[in-house]
């Protein structure tokens, strides 16, 4: 354990750079894909050869897709090859059973309102850890791979499609990888819900300054640091 | 079966068939099969030279819809040259003969041309109870395709039922009904879906089997790639509406007077490949979408039980109802959302009960 009374500089520059174009290009993945799914306006009457509604929002979820696709690989190696203590991989090793222990049902404990104690952490504390995981990584996958598979039908034969197409038979048809791509699209959403609740939470219950260190880099009176994931 | 041996060109002019009108087949054919103009004469030569090649057409769980399309091939010589294309020596429902004759005969060319016949497939088989739920001739229909497959040079799976199971196999698939590639898997299989397949692309698979001698080149559901190479959507005549986000909101308004895109009525076309939009129906007359209505994705696999056929989004069975991928999602946001209210209550309970006694809350965590 390390005590600490100090502003600490946890995020670094990249990090925070990530996070935030991260955001951006959920939200707005998010929110074009449900209007490919639903165009909810509909283009006046006349020609077609006038308008591009539909055209255009499918030409900035592609584009943002790809942001957001070398974003994601850029903070998977920020994670595994940056020389950065609390942004890295390193410490999660959930296939290993010391992992879940003392450190994980303290945190888990405490989040249930079963312990006292608020357990405080500099980087990502296990159980936010696993939900990064669950939600931001697997998800983030998962709707990398289907949408390159769809985004490989408009060039059957191409680089794209050779690469991904096999996507396709693991849900049987098109239709079916379009309907697993919407579905999974909401794990965005749910995962903001749960994101900013323990964001702002944590900086009215430890005053850790959570909320303005993905802008800052700097958490604040965090008095205790246990080295959770020094091995 | 006397015509059996002859080439295609003999019997085309023993019905009185014109050299010009042959060359102009060859020519639309190698245009289906989307070979360059430089093909042609192979086309040709092959028609001239090569001799037929016995079929055998079964019939297993199907409504017969790919023989009904089949036999309107529309280019008006190839009404009268698709039955002459092969010699199509066994189809329950085509052949004169019937009954023990009939199976005499499917017998009799397994045999004379072994390892040599095509053996097409027209719907699939039930296997669950060791096949009963269709019984050929006292035998179930797994025996006999697994019995005719052995010998057969290739296999043709006609139709959505062959290749992918169609509505037999839409859950919750009470027979167990099979599609051909998953029973039949030491033979090359061709997959040629819809329901039915068009007249043309049936057509074009055999006749480049004729002209190359092997089955045409396929994608990763074993469908041919020129007809099945690209999306209704790829080539749809109401494509620039799409792209303009003009759509049929209701069948009567006047976005479809217009004929705008489909896409809001349910339409499949962006998820089905298939050659509907460039090759069409009945002498290329038209097809579904041209006509006003959504393509429900019939030479998809699984269609039937991507339903409703008239929206966008499928049902999806979530705890025993029926919701939109929109709905669940809508639903999970706000279980999140009260999650965290009730936490955030649990929160604020905790803290003023924590900091009763003393309130410091430095010394917390
Ligand atoms: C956070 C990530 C993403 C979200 C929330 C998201 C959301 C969506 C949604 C809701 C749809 C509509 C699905 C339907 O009902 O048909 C969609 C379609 C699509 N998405 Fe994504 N998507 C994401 C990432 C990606 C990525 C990384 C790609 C890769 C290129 C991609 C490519 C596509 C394509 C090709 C379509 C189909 C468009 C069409 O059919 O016209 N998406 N997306
Ligand atoms: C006031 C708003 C927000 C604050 C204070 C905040 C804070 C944070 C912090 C401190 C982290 C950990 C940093 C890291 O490990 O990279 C994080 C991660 C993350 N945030 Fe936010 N966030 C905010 C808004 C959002 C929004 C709007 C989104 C998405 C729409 C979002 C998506 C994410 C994701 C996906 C991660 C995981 C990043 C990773 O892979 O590590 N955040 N956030
Ligand atoms: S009608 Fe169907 S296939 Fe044609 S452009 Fe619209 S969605 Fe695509």
């Amino acid at each position: 354990m390390t005590t600490m009374y100090e502003e600490q500089y946890v995020w670094r520059l990249p990090v925070r750079v990530y996070h935030w174009i991260n955001a951006a290009a959920i939200t707005v993945l998010f929110l074009t894909g449900l209007y490919i799914a639903s165009p909810l306006m509909s283009s006046p009457p006349g020609e077609a050869t006038w308008y591009h509604g539909m055209a255009w929002i499918r030409l900035i979820h592609f584009a943002t897709a790809f942001i957001f696709i070398a974003n994601f690989v850029f903070r998977l190696y920020w994670a595994l090859f940056g020389r950065d203590n609390y942004a890295r991989f390193a410490g999660f090793t959930p296939w290993k059973p010391a992992w879940w222990g003392q450190p994980f049902k303290d945190q888990l404990a405490s989040y249930l309102f079963i312990a006292k104690e608020e357990p405080n952490y500099c980087g990502h504390n296990p159980v936010a850890a696993l939900t990064h995981f669950l939600f931001v990584f697997c998800g983030s996958f998962f709707m990398i791979f289907t949408g390159l598979a769809m985004y490989g039908e408009n060039n059957p034969g191409g680089f794209i499609d050779t690469l991904f197409g096999w996507v396709v038979l693991l849900f049987g048809s098109s239709f079916a990888m379009h309907t697993v791509h919407h579905l999974v699209a909401w794990v965005f959403p749910v995962y903001l819900v749960l994101h900013l609740y323990a964001v702002v939470r944590h900086d009215v219950v430890d005053k850790s300054s959570v909320t303005s260190s993905i802008i800052t880099g700097y958490k604040h009176r965090v008095e205790q640091c246990p080295e959770l994931f020094a091995d | 079966m006397s015509a059996k041996g002859e080439s295609y060109a003999e019997i085309l002019e023993a019905r009185g068939i014109s050299r010009g009108d042959f060359l102009k087949y060859c020519s639309l054919l190698s245009v289906y099969l989307g070979l360059s103009a430089s093909m042609v004469p192979r086309v040709v030569k092959a028609m001239e030279t090569k001799s037929r090649i016995p079929v055998i057409w079964l019939h297993g769980l199907e409504c017969t819809c790919c023989s009904e399309s089949f036999i309107r091939s529309s280019h008006p010589i190839a009404a009268d040259i698709v039955l002459n294309m092969i010699s199509l020596d066994y189809n329950d429902t085509l052949s004169a003969a019937a009954g023990h004759q009939l199976e005499a005969v499917r017998k009799q060319i397994m045999k004379d041309y072994k390892g040599k016949y095509i053996l097409a497939v027209e719907g699939n088989a039930p296997v669950k109870d060791n096949g009963v739920y269709c019984m050929v001739n006292g035998e179930s229909f797994l025996s006999v395709l697994k019995e005719t497959a052995a010998d057969a040079m290739a296999v043709i799976a006609w139709g959505s039922c062959a290749s992918f199971g169609c509505v037999q196999n839409a859950k919750p698939n009470p027979t167990g009904a099979t599609p051909v590639h998953k029973i039949i898997r030491n033979k090359p299989v061709v997959n040629v879906p819809g329901c039915p397949p068009i007249a043309e692309v049936m057509t074009g698979v055999i006749a480049h089997y004729i002209t190359f001698g092997s089955l045409p080149e396929l994608d990763r559901l074993k469908r041919p790639r020129t007809f099945y190479g690209t999306r209704i959507h790829d080539k749809c005549e109401r494509r620039s509406y799409f792209d303009a986000g003009m759509f049929v909101e209701r069948f009567d308004d006047e976005g479809a007077r217009n004929g705008w895109c489909l896409y809001k009525m349910g339409c499949k076309g962006p998820t089905t490949y298939n050659a509907c939009s460039s090759i069409k129906w009945n002498e290329g007359t038209s097809f579904p979408i041209g006509s006003g209505h959504p393509c429900f994705g019939c030479a998809a696999p699984g269609f039937w039980d991507n339903g409703p056929f008239y929206t966008r989004l499928a049902d999806i069975g979530f705890v025993g109802t029926d919701s939109t991928a929109d709905k669940i999602g809508a639903v999970a946001v706000g279980g999140a959302a009260a999650g965290m209210a009730a936490h955030a209550i649990g929160t604020a309970v905790k803290k003023a009960r924590d900091s009763k006694p003393e309130p410091t809350e430095v010394e917390e965590g």
